[in-house]
C-alpha cells in the first residue's frame, strides 16, 4: 500500500457528503479507503454503494458505536481497559484489516478514533480533522477536564497526532485549542457528477421530494427524543403550525428519534423521505421555503457548506430542554457570532413566541 | 352701619355662590354680630340658584348695612377682591356663604386690631363635621400674645382668610389669585409681611365641613394647591423664609401622605424646586415626622406631559375637554404630522407614511416624544381620570390591553428613559421587525419579556423595580373597581356600560372567581369551633341565601355571555358579579 493514501472515518450523513466531497478535492489524485462506522444512521445499507460508485479504493466498516458504548470515555477502568485490548478490539470491530496511511480524516474524538490515533501513534501518519457541524467550531474536545479519556495516557495521543482542522467557515471557528483551522472548500451546487454520486449513494428520488406536495416552512426536528431529553420542541412545532398554517408545514422527522412523534400527534403530514437534508439542498430550487428548526447544524448547512442564503427561523430562544448551547459559554458565543458575522439578513433567532408568531405571519405572507 | 354716613370699622365680605341652602344661616349670623359700625357686602359670583334673589332681599331689608354686587363667575378669589374693592371700612373679613360666625365675632377682634394697632387679628376655628354630626376646635396659638416666627412654624389656621381680620390697606397691595387653595396662595405670605399680629383665643367663626366641597372631593383643578404652596414660598418675607419653609414642609407632609396623595406627584415636583430650603431649614432637622418629607426629594416623577400624537386627524373635542377638565396644569404637547419632517424619520417610519400606516408613524412619533420630553402618551381615542396623576410616581410604566397584549393608548415615562431609549432603537435597524412594521404593542412586550421577565398574562407587575405593567383595568378597561386611570372611548356605549374584549372578560371574570376562591379557601380553612371565635374579627358568616342565588345567576350570566360572545361585550353582567364580591367583602370587613 502506497504511503500517500488516506483514510476517511465517517460517523454521519454529514460527514459522509464531507467525506465524498474531500475525496473529489482535496485527496483528488491521491488513494483514499473510506472507514464506515456503525454510528451512521443506515450504514449497512450505504455499504455496496459506497463501493459501486469506485471513489474509494476500500470502503471498510467498523462497530465503533458498540464499541463506545462498551467502554465509556467517562469511565477510567473502561478506557484504561480498552487501550490495553486494542488489537483484540479492532479485530472484533472492524471489518477488514487497515492500511498504512500518511494521513487520517476524522470528525469525531470518540474512543474509536482514539484507538485508531494511538494505533498510528509512532507511524509517519498525520491525523486531521473536519467538519461535523458546528460542535467542531467551539469544543475542545481534548480538554482535560471534559472526560476521563483525555487524562489517559493513550487516550490523549490523538492530540499529538492532530495537525489542523478543516472547516467550511474557519474564522468562526472559537474552541480555544490551539490547532489550526484550515478552510473546506465549499461543496458546489452545480457539479453534476458529485450530485449524480451522492444521488446514488443515499437513494435519492427527485420525484420524491418534496413529499407530499409544497411545503413552505419545513421544521427540521432534532434528536432531543432520542437522546432522552424533555423539551418543548413539540409546542414549538404546534406555534409554528398554527401560524403559518397546517397546509404549509412540514417537520422533517430526526432519523435518530425512535418514531415520529410530530406526525402521530398530528403536528405536521408525514414526511416520508429518507434522504438527508444536504442532498436536498443539492437537488432542489429552495426559493420561498423557510426552515425553523430549534438549533439543528441542518439548518445552517446550507450557509456554512453551500454559501446559500435559505430564510431560517432558529427557536433556540424559545428551546425549554437542558442542552449544550444553552449551557455552554462558547456554543452561545458562536450563535450569536454565527448571527453577527455570518448569517445574513434571513436568519431570525425570535426570542419570544410573539415574535415567532410575527415573524412566521410575516414570512408566510399572513402579515396584517 | 345703620345709615349712618360713618366709616365703619368691619366690612365683611361674603362671597356667594350657589348657596341657597345656606346662605340665610350665614348673612343672618352676621346681622347678629355685636359690633355696630360694619358693612355686609355680598357678592354674587353669577348664581344660578336662588341665591342672587337672597341677597338682593337682604340688601333691601338692610339698606346702608347690606350691599349686593352681581358679577360673572370667576371664583372665590375674584369675588373677594371684588368685594375689597367697595369696601370702605377699617378693617375687612371673609366669610365664606356656607359657615356662621359667632355673635361677638367682629366687635372683639376689632377691639384687639385697635387696642395693639394690628394689622392683622385672628381667632380659633370651630370646624364641624356635618355628616358625622360631631365637632372640634382648631385653636390658633397655643398662647394670647402671638410670637410671629413660631406661630409661622407651628401655628394652626394660618391658611384661614376666614378667621382673621385684616387691616384694609393690606389689600392696596395684595389680592386673591384666580385659582382654587386661593387662601393658601396668599394668606400665610401675609402673615410673614404684616407682622402687627393680634390674637383673641375663642372659636368666633364656624366652618361647616362637608363631604363634595373643594376641600374634600377631587377634580382636576386641585392642582391648584401645588401652585398656590408656590405662590407662599414665592411670596413670603424673606426674613421669616425658614418658617414659612417649615410651614409649607408641615402643610405638604400632609397633604401628600393623608389628605391628597393623588398630587403626589405634583408636589415632588415642588419640593425638588425648593430642594435647598427643605433640606437646609432649621425645623426640620429637628422634627422627625415632618423631615420624613425630605424622603421625596429622592423620587423621580414622571413631568407633568400628555403627550398625543395625532397624524390622521384634528384630536377630537372631547379629549380636550377632557384634559383640561382633569389636568388644567398638565403640558398637552400635541403633535400632528408637521412636527414630524420625513428626514427626521427611521426608513420604516416614513415608508410606513407613504404607505399610510398612520398607525405605526404615529407610535414611532409618540414614543420620540415620550423620550425627548418624558409625560404620559395619551392617545386620542383615550379618555384619562384623574387617577393618572398617581401613575407619574412610577419611572416608567405601561399596561395590559388583555392578557397577553400591552396598550398603546396610554403608558409613560421619565423623559430620558432608557427603556424607551432602547423601544425607540428597534426602528432604526433594517430588521425583519421594521420590515413588516411591527406595531408598539408587540415591540413593548417583546422587549419586556426578553430584558426584563414580563409574563404575559395579564397581571400587575414591577419589574426589576423599574418598569410598572398595570392590569387591564388600569390603562384600558374600566372595570369599575376604582383602579381605572384611562379607558378606550372608541365605543361609544350607554352610561353605566363599558365594551371590552372577550379576553379581558375573560381574564376579569377568571380573577373574581379566583378570589371568591381563595375566600372560601381562606373561610374553610378554620373548622366550626376548631379555634376560639376573634373577637376582633369575627368570622364571617356564610354567604346569605340571596347573595348566593344571585351571584350564582350572575355566573351563569356571564358565561352565556361567553358563549355566545364573538369580539365585544358588554360588561354589566360582570361588574355585578364583582359588585356582589364587594358587597360580601364590605360586610365581611364590617
Amino acid at each position: 500500500m502506497s504511503n500517500n493514501r488516506a483514510l476517511i472515518l465517517v460517523n454521519s450523513v454529514y460527514q459522509l457528503l464531507t467525506a465524498v466531497h474531500l475525496r473529489r478535492t482535496v485527496l483528488s489524485g491521491r488513494e483514499a479507503d473510506l472507514l464506515v462506522t456503525d454510528i451512521l444512521p443506515g450504514w449497512e445499507a450505504l455499504l455496496p454503494r459506497l463501493r459501486d460508485t469506485g471513489a474509494f479504493a476500500r470502503v471498510l466498516s467498523a462497530r465503533a458505536g458498540e464499541l463506545n458504548r462498551q467502554y465509556p470515555a467517562a469511565r477510567e477502568e473502561a478506557v484504561d481497559e480498552a487501550f490495553r485490548s486494542l488489537l483484540p478490539l479492532f479485530r472484533g470491530t472492524l471489518s477488514d484489516d487497515l492500511g498504512e496511511y500518511s494521513q487520517v480524516y476524522f470528525a469525531n474524538f470518540d474512543l474509536f478514533t482514539r484507538m485508531l490515533a494511538c494505533w498510528y501513534y509512532t507511524r509517519p501518519c498525520e491525523f486531521i480533522g473536519y467538519e461535523d457541524g458546528f460542535s467542531s467550531y467551539v469544543i475542545d474536545y481534548l480538554r482535560e477536564d471534559r472526560a476521563a479519556i483525555n487524562r489517559h495516557s493513550d487516550g490523549r495521543k490523538i492530540g499529538d497526532k492532530i495537525s489542523v482542522m478543516l472547516l467550511y467557515e474557519p474564522h468562526l471557528a472559537m474552541r480555544g485549542d490551539c490547532l489550526p483551522n484550515r478552510p473546506l472548500p465549499k461543496i458546489p451546487r452545480d457539479d453534476p457528477a458529485l450530485r449524480e454520486t451522492l444521488n446514488y449513494i443515499f437513494g435519492y428520488r427527485p420525484q420524491d421530494y418534496p413529499p407530499d406536495g409544497a411545503a413552505d416552512f419545513l421544521f427540521l426536528e432534532q434528536s432531543f427524543r432520542a437522546e432522552g431529553i424533555r423539551t418543548n420542541d413539540l409546542e414549538l412545532m404546534r406555534e409554528c403550525r398554527e401560524a403559518v398554517g397546517p397546509g404549509r408545514f412540514l417537520v422533517k422527522p430526526h432519523p435518530r428519534n425512535p418514531e415520529n412523534l410530530p406526525h402521530r400527534l398530528g403536528l405536521t403530514r408525514k414526511y416520508a423521505g429518507t434522504a438527508p437534508w444536504e442532498l436536498l439542498l443539492l437537488n432542489q430550487d429552495p426559493a420561498g421555503r423557510t426552515l425553523i428548526t430549534v438549533c439543528s447544524n441542518a439548518a445552517l448547512t446550507g450557509r456554512i457548506v453551500f454559501g446559500m442564503d435559505i430564510p431560517t427561523v432558529m427557536l433556540y430562544r424559545l428551546f425549554d430542554g437542558r442542552v449544550l448551547w444553552k449551557e455552554d459559554d462558547t456554543l452561545r458565543r458562536y450563535l450569536l457570532r454565527f448571527r453577527r458575522q455570518f448569517a445574513g439578513k434571513r436568519y431570525y433567532v425570535p426570542e419570544t413566541v410573539y415574535q415567532l408568531r410575527s415573524l412566521l405571519h410575516y414570512l408566510g405572507g399572513r402579515h396584517e | 352701619m345703620n345709615n349712618t354716613a360713618q366709616t365703619p370699622k368691619v366690612s365683611i365680605i361674603v362671597p356667594v355662590y350657589q348657596v341657597e341652602m345656606y346662605l340665610e344661616r350665614a348673612v343672618d349670623s352676621l346681622l347678629a354680630q355685636t359690633l355696630k359700625e360694619k358693612e355686609i357686602l355680598l357678592v354674587d359670583d353669577g348664581s344660578e340658584d336662588a341665591s342672587p334673589a337672597l341677597c338682593d332681599r337682604y340688601a333691601r331689608e338692610y339698606p346702608g348695612l347690606v350691599q349686593v354686587i352681581h358679577k360673572e363667575n370667576e371664583g372665590l378669589g375674584p369675588a373677594r377682591n371684588t368685594g375689597v374693592r367697595a369696601a370702605a371700612g377699617e378693617y375687612i373679613a371673609f366669610v365664606d356663604s356656607d359657615d356662621t360666625v359667632e355673635p361677638t365675632m367682629y366687635e372683639e377682634m376689632y377691639e384687639k386690631a385697635v387696642q395693639d394697632d394690628c394689622d392683622i387679628v385672628m381667632c380659633d376655628v370651630r370646624i364641624r363635621y356635618v355628616e358625622e354630626e360631631r365637632e372640634t376646635v382648631s385653636v390658633t396659638y397655643p398662647r394670647r400674645e402671638i410670637d410671629l416666627p413660631d406661630y409661622i412654624a407651628n401655628g394652626n389656621n394660618i391658611t384661614y382668610s376666614v378667621n382673621k381680620l385684616f387691616r384694609r390697606s393690606i389689600w392696596a397691595e395684595n389680592a386673591y389669585e384666580r385659582m382654587l387653595f386661593e387662601d393658601i396662595a396668599l394668606i400665610p405670605a401675609l402673615m410673614t409681611r404684616y407682622q402687627r399680629v393680634g390674637y383673641v383665643q375663642k372659636p368666633f367663626y364656624t366652618y361647616y365641613r362637608r363631604a363634595n366641597t373643594i376641600s374634600t372631593s377631587e377634580t382636576g383643578a386641585m392642582a391648584d394647591i401645588v401652585q398656590a404652596f408656590r405662590y407662599f414660598l414665592g411670596r413670603c418675607n424673606p426674613a421669616y423664609r425658614e418658617e414659612a419653609v417649615y410651614c409649607a414642609a408641615r402643610q405638604l407632609y400632609w397633604n401628600m401622605t393623608s389628605s391628597r396623595p393623588l398630587f403626589q406627584a405634583d408636589f415632588i415636583g415642588l419640593l425638588k424646586e425648593y430642594k435647598k430650603d427643605f433640606l437646609l431649614n432649621p425645623y426640620l432637622g429637628r422634627d422627625k415626622e415632618t423631615r420624613k418629607l425630605l424622603a421625596f426629594l429622592d423620587r423621580e416623577v414622571i413631568p407633568d406631559n400628555l403627550i398625543c400624537v395625532h397624524f390622521s386627524g384634528p384630536v377630537p373635542e372631547a379629549y380636550r375637554e377632557e384634559v383640561r377638565r382633569d389636568f388644567p396644569r398638565a403640558r398637552l404637547l400635541d403633535a400632528d404630522r408637521s412636527a414630524f419632517p420625513a428626514d427626521r424619520l427611521p426608513p420604516s417610519v416614513r415608508l410606513a407614511l407613504e404607505q399610510g400606516r398612520t398607525a405605526y408613524a404615529e407610535e414611532y412619533a409618540a414614543l420620540r416624544l415620550l423620550y425627548e420630553e418624558g409625560g404620559i402618551v395619551l392617545a386620542p381615542d383615550r379618555r384619562a381620570s384623574l387617577g393618572l396623576k398617581r401613575l407619574r410616581l412610577n419611572r416608567v410604566f405601561f399596561g395590559f390591553e388583555d392578557a397577553e397584549a400591552i396598550t398603546t393608548g396610554c403608558f409613560g415615562a421619565l423623559p430620558g428613559h432608557y427603556v424607551i431609549q432602547a423601544l425607540l432603537e428597534t426602528y432604526e435597524a433594517d430588521t425583519v421587525y421594521n420590515q413588516m412594521f411591527l406595531p408598539l404593542g408587540d415591540r413593548i412586550r417583546d422587549f419586556l419579556m426578553i430584558h426584563f421577565g414580563l409574563k404575559p398574562n395579564g397581571r400587575s407587575q414591577l419589574l426589576r423595580q423599574e418598569v410598572q405593567v398595570y392590569l387591564p383595568s388600569v390603562l384600558a378597561y374600566d372595570m369599575k373597581d376604582g383602579d381605572n386611570c384611562c379607558k378606550n372611548a372608541s365605543f361609544p356605549v350607554p352610561e353605566g356600560f363599558e365594551a371590552v374584549r372577550d379576553g379581558v372578560l375573560r381574564l376579569w371574570s377568571d380573577r373574581l372567581l379566583e378570589n371568591w376562591t381563595l375566600y372560601k379557601k381562606e373561610r374553610d380553612k378554620k373548622p366550626a369551633g376548631a379555634n376560639a371565635p376573634d373577637k376582633a374579627a369575627p368570622p364571617a358568616p356564610p354567604l346569605p341565601e340571596r347573595y348566593r342565588q344571585e351571584l350564582d345567576d350572575r355566573v351563569r350570566e356571564v358565561t352565556e355571555a361567553y358563549e355566545s360572545s364573538t369580539s365585544w361585550r358588554v360588561t354589566r353582567p360582570l361588574r355585578a358579579v364583582g359588585g356582589l364580591w364587594r358587597k360580601w367583602r364590605e360586610r365581611r370587613g364590617s
